[in-house]
């Protein structure tokens, strides 16, 4: 029975990094969907491999990392 | 598969935007009610924030993009802070909101919540697989 997480970054311009961890498939996608019908629209969305069951902190860590590079370039503009 | 995504945050649920304006200090009213701005003109709006000046802070439904617009006369704005910021606090304070909403309702509870140094809030949500 694994633990579901969504790990949250709400910076000070309301701009959202969401993680998700330990849920696979379609069912990650639908839950996370939910929220973000209430947030706003998704700018990037990057999968991550599905290694929590071994490594969760060194791979959540290299995914922090790495995708947030990424997501700063087109995120710019802020929330308006 | 897990993913990371990054979401442009729009005030899109009305009891997430309420609840956030009441995070500022602010005491919102519901139902179809006039901002105040220049010269005593009035605009109507969904959600209207009354303040003690000349011009109120009120929000109007947008159907066609979805979610709310401010509604407000900019040249009499008499917050403490200007309406840049004001509005980056809402957002973020409507995320926070509406974040911890989405997730109560798909049975997900908080597990950690604190503020960074540089003014993010990085919140943990967790539960339990069927």
């Amino acid at each position: 029975m694994p633990e579901q997480v969504l790990r949250y970054r709400i910076r000070p311009d309301g701009r959202v990094e969401e993680l998700v961890e330990g849920m696979a498939g379609p069912a990650c996608t639908a839950l996370t969907a939910a929220i973000e019908a209430r947030l706003g629209p998704v700018v990037s969305s990057v999968p991550t491999t599905d290694h929590y069951a071994s490594s969760a902190t060194t791979v959540l860590t290299d995914t922090v990392s790495s995708s947030a590079n990424v997501h700063h370039v087109a995120l710019q503009h802020g929330p308006h | 598969m897990s993913h990371f995504s990054t979401v442009r945050t729009e005030l899109r649920d009305r009891e997430s935007l309420l609840a956030a304006l009441r995070d500022l200090g602010l005491d919102p009213k519901e139902g179809q009610a006039a901002v105040r701005g220049y010269r005593g003109q009035q605009e109507a709006a969904d959600v209207v924030c009354l303040q003690d000046g000349a011009s109120d802070i009120g929000f109007r439904w947008n159907a066609q993009a979805g979610h709310f617009d401010l509604v407000t006369d900019l040249d009499l704005w008499n917050r403490p802070a200007p309406i840049e910021r004001f509005l980056s606090q809402l957002h973020q304070r409507y995320a926070l909101q509406a974040i911890l909403a989405g997730s109560a309702s798909e049975g997900f509870q908080v597990s950690e919540q604190r503020t960074s140094q540089d003014g993010s809030i990085e919140l943990v949500v967790t539960r339990w697989q069927d």
